[in-house]
């Protein structure tokens, strides 16, 4: 059949002229029959070729018959549309520019969607790797990520036979390796003995850490990744068994990992966890990630898990006050690693839906419009003898090649855009190792630029079936009056949509400013900060400690230019170590106040500008053997001592007792103990670096958090960053910095989020606020265009131009006040979803809404005054002749 | 025209056209002649449905065609039942007696 099909095709001119000489012959025997029964020939031929009803109707039934016949109708079709389209610039340009717009911002939001829920991970049998999640019933209700403890991991490791269990440390932190002479400070990564066989990796050179080397204590073993071993080792295979320095230790290579690994902690290298029910593993400080074992069942792991964590799940909930349940549960490693984006994509998905809404809403204005000025040219062919099913065919066809032409500028947008959001997200930001448009996001483009095109050839497709013969041929398609109204209809319905994007984004943009202009608590301008790292088996040593820092904070003093200069755990905008201290006095004595703590040098305060409300700074007397002494802030006095004088009061932070010797100004820090928002500020305890005894605590604290260096100048200084290097070189010339920041960095580091929501959000609704204008713009400019006639008319009788036009613009102005207003309604049904991102402006903020009032007023009024102006071009003498 | 002419099924000209071709091979208005021939003239077949169905058949197989000479000496295209054809002539027929013998039945009933 098909091959019958193809011959068609190429034997189409052979076939045509056999046919026609069939058809001859018959016609020339029936004159023969004729003229035998006595007609004369004349008569006989004319009788003949009537009887066959015309030799090409006959001829273009039979091809119609035949198969194959739908193919070469189509390539006329579509080369018909070409001609069509190329023949309205004007016309393929809008739709194809609006597409594009459409279709790119889908695609660009649907990679991401991909590559954050839908591509599979790059592990072997990835729907077997899982993570555990935590629910909590009750008052305090919570569903999402888990962090274990030492003692929950020696559970999920010995009581859950379903599971291969691991754990890692949290994210990575900041490590020295040195490589000859050089030393560098990467990103190490802490994981368990099984880490990688959960993953399903096997290393390429050596092997994965043994259960010995993860036990505390055990033998220093690291495991490389792929770009380490090559940019630093130069991919020396002898590197396998022999020691490198890392955190100023001395640590045996085992393996390094294939090229294309992607791990979740995503680091440069990897050092056991050696998990303990101590120290970090105290707290729930740990990251589980667990392969379901062949045989076994995810119900069977979740059964496993709650019994063997029970005893802790009953501690937990009297967390969560009386009566609240906690029960745990395996959920895919995705969608545990992008819990928390998830809502966000969500959110952004359903933005470009709607973009994709109102450019179809305005397509189909469009065409419609189209439609309508060709009705003249589809009457014709209708009276011609063309079916209806074949002018349908020709919209459709002419629809399906506009789509696909959009959807081809799109897929270029969406790769520029897509470039472009990658490049304003943070390192890391993504859980994932890249975004492509791969095969499957091309496939949605495909889809959606089909969808689009039957949803906006739809309409049009309809109002064909309308077609009146007489009055299209007869020159005035007048009837337009229902037509008008079905577009008026569309521009109510977007920018309707549009406001509520603008609304949406409104808030975010309120959101974004209430975060930025939050007061910092400090001066954040003239500040340069960098950090690097102790975790290093020197820095455990509390004297080396305190050397590093005196030598090297006199060394940056000492920088021309430099005002002051300190080290301090954390700066403001940054998260902060979460610990807790007892109240040692008072009626408040014995109480365990969960706070964030950090150490500084004397001079953070003065070097940061954080204000002193009372009592005295940390000054060099604090030292180790000095009476312990501590700062608070604000909140802390507010929330512990409900604002009574702290100053001389008595706290306990494990074994030693200190004194709170002043009271410091709240700082914007991003939140841990308690997230309320991305920025607030948290109870505060800071201890002088110096008084910090413990090698242990110091160990501790240096795995999880790199002090920054910060110092203070009155104006920009040329060579600031190398001098701060050297600074810290004399002191220690095995310690890299990790980069430079100013406070306003750090600022927007935390807040990347809102940014990223803002900028994306906002440029949603700037596409829809620019395809409504257009909207209204096409439907006003197509009503003059129309009316030319009755506005002559108008005016020729003695209406005022100004009334004219007023006129002309209610067209369009009409239907956007009432999308204004549907839109409005709209807004109080949805914006609610967005409380839970809204920091500072409440869901239903009349600044917002009232600039999104007049936005939308200012621009629909622009949009329908422009086109409305040409009727002050209408001459009524002309048009009335022209009738 | 003949006013006792009935409007043809698609499927009952098939089955003329199969039949007419049984006995021999026939050009269009051969065919034609024999079809108002075989049915007393009830049914005429005008060129505006024998030609597409001709086709039509002869695309599925049922007939296959070859350009002779007519009676007067013309050129004119032939057509003949292919072995395909011979059989859905048997299905066709068998079909039809079917159908007749229940359309009968069911008008007889009383």
């Amino acid at each position: 059949m098909i091959s019958s099909r193809f011959k068609n095709l190429f034997r189409k001119a052979s076939l045509d002229r056999h046919l026609d000489e069939e058809l001859r012959s018959y016609v020339d025997m029936v004159t023969d029959e004729k003229v035998a029964a006595g007609m004369p020939v004349a008569e006989a031929h004319r009788r003949a070729l009537a009887e066959l009803g015309g030799i090409e109707q006959v001829k273009q039934v039979v091809r119609d018959r035949r198969l194959g016949t739908w193919a070469e109708s189509f390539c006329r079709d579509v080369h018909y549309g070409f001609r069509q389209l190329s023949q309205h610039p004007g016309f393929a340009l809008t739709v194809i520019v609006t597409l594009a717009l459409a279709i790119g911002a889908n695609t660009a939001v649907f990679s991401l969607v991909n590559a954050l829920m839908l591509e599979r991970l790059p592990y072997l049998h990835p729907e077997r790797i899982g993570t555990i999640f935590r629910n909590v019933q009750g008052t305090e209700a919570y569903d999402g990520p888990h962090g274990i403890t030492g003692e929950q991991w020696e559970q999920l490791r010995d009581n859950v036979p379903s599971l291969i269990s691991a754990v890692s440390s949290r994210g990575v932190s900041g490590a020295n390796l040195q490589a000859g002479t050089h030393v560098d400070y990467v990103h190490a990564g802490r994981i368990s003995a099984h880490y990688f066989d959960v993953l399903g990796l096997h290393p390429v050179l050596g092997r994965n850490f043994t259960d010995t080397e993860d036990l505390p204590s055990g033998p220093k073993a690291v495991i490389l990744s792929y770009a380490l071993w090559h940019n630093i080792f130069q991919e020396d295979r002898s590197l396998v068994g022999q020691t490198i320095r890392l955190k100023g230790d001395a640590y045996v290579v085992v393996g390094v990992l294939p090229g294309a690994a992607a791990t979740p902690l995503n680091a440069d290298l990897y050092t056991a966890l050696q998990p303990g029910r101590n120290g970090e593993g105290g707290g729930t400080n740990y990251e589980v990630i667990v392969r379901l074992r062949s045989g076994a069942t995810w119900q069977q792991a979740n059964g496993e898990i709650n019994r063997a964590w029970r005893d802790g799940a009953q501690n937990l909930a009297k967390g969560y006050g009386p009566n609240a349940r906690v029960s745990f549960y395996t959920v895919p490693l995705q969608r545990g690693e992008t819990a928390t984006l998830r809502p966000q994509v969500i959110g952004l998905m359903s933005a470009a839906a709607l973009i994709l809404l109102i450019a179809c809403a305005n397509l189909a204005g469009l065409t419609l419009v189209r439609i309508t000025r060709r009705s003249q040219e589809m009457a014709t062919r209708l009276a011609l003898g063309g079916s209806r099913w074949q002018i349908q065919r020709q919209l459709w066809i002419e629809n399906l090649l506009l789509a696909l032409l959009g959807g081809s500028a799109g897929v270029g947008l969406a790769f520029l855009a897509l470039r472009g959001l990658l490049e304003l997200l943070p390192v890391g930001y993504l859980p994932v190792a890249g975004v492509h448009l791969d095969g499957m996001v091309l496939s949605f483009t495909l889809l959606i630029s089909v969808f689009t095109s039957v949803f906006f050839g739809m309409l049009p497709a309809l109002a064909v079936r309308r077609i009146d013969l007489r009055s299209s041929m007869g020159g005035h398609a007048c009837s337009n009056t229902a037509r008008h109204g079905v577009r008026q209809v569309l521009i109510g319905g977007q920018v309707a949509l549009t406001v509520m994007l603008l609304a949406a984004s409104g808030l975010l943009i309120r959101t974004l400013i209430h975060l930025q202009t939050l007061p910092a608590g400090f001066n954040p301008n003239g500040v340069l900060v960098a950090k690097a790292s102790l975790d290093d088996v020197r820095y455990r040593d509390p004297a080396t400690f305190r050397t590093l820092l005196n030598e090297s904070i006199g060394a940056m003093k000492h920088i021309p230019g430099v005002e002051d200069a300190a080290v301090g755990l954390s700066l403001p905008y940054e998260r902060v170590l979460n610990d807790s201290v007892t109240l040692a006095d008072g009626k408040e004595a014995g109480h365990e106040a969960a706070t964030d703590m950090l150490y500084a040098t004397p001079g953070y305060f003065s070097t940061l500008q954080i204000p002193l409300l009372a009592g005295r700074a940390f000054t060099d007397a604090d030292g180790p053997t000095a009476q312990h002494v501590v700062i608070v802030n604000e909140k802390f006095v507010r929330k512990f001592y409900h604002g009574a004088n702290p100053l001389g009061r008595t706290v306990r932070s494990g074994p030693s007792k200190a004194v709170i010797v002043g009271v410091v100004a709240d700082v914007q820090l991003s939140s841990g103990l308690n997230p309320v928002a991305p920025l607030q500020s948290e109870e505060t305890v800071y201890i002088p670096a110096a008084q910090i005894t413990q090698p242990d605590q110091l160990a501790l604290i240096h795995t999880w958090f790199q002090p920054s260096w910060i110092v203070r100048t009155a104006k920009p200084i040329a060579g600031l960053t190398e001098q701060m290097q050297r600074a810290l070189a004399d002191v220690d010339p095995s310690l890299p910095f990790s980069g430079f920041y100013s406070m306003s960095d750090l600022q927007a580091q935390t807040l990347a989020s809102q940014r990223i929501q803002v900028a994306l959000l906002g440029t949603m609704a700037g596409l829809a606020l620019l395809l409504s204008a257009v909207g209204i713009f096409g439907l006003v400019a197509n009503s003059v265009a129309l009316h030319t006639r009755e506005i002559g008319i108008r005016i020729a009788l003695g209406s005022s131009l100004g009334k004219a036009i007023r006129h002309v613009a209610g067209v369009g102005l009409r239907p956007a006040v009432a999308g204004l207003l549907l839109g409005l309604l709209g807004c109080a049904g949805t914006l609610r979803l967005m409380r839970s991102i809204l920091y500072g402006v409440s869901v239903y903020d009349v600044p917002s809404l009232l600039s999104v009032v007049g936005v939308l007023g200012g621009v629909a009024i622009l949009a329908a005054t422009i086109p409305a102006l040409r009727v002050a071009r209408i001459d009524p003498a002309r048009t009335l002749r022209e009738e | 025209m003949n006013s006792k002419q009935v409007n043809l099924l698609q499927g009952t000209l098939d089955l003329l056209i199969l039949k007419s071709l049984g006995a021999a091979e026939l050009h269009g208005l051969g065919i034609s002649r024999r079809i108002e021939q075989m049915t007393q003239g009830t049914f005429l077949v005008k060129p505006g449905s024998l030609f597409p169905a001709l086709h039509r058949m002869e695309e599925a197989g049922w007939l296959s065609s070859f350009w002779g000479e007519s009676e007067n000496r013309r050129r004119a295209k032939y057509y003949r039942l292919t072995k395909a054809g011979k059989g859905q002539l048997v299905v066709e027929t068998q079909e039809w007696k079917k159908i007749s013998l229940a359309m009968n039945s069911a008008l007889e009933a009383t």
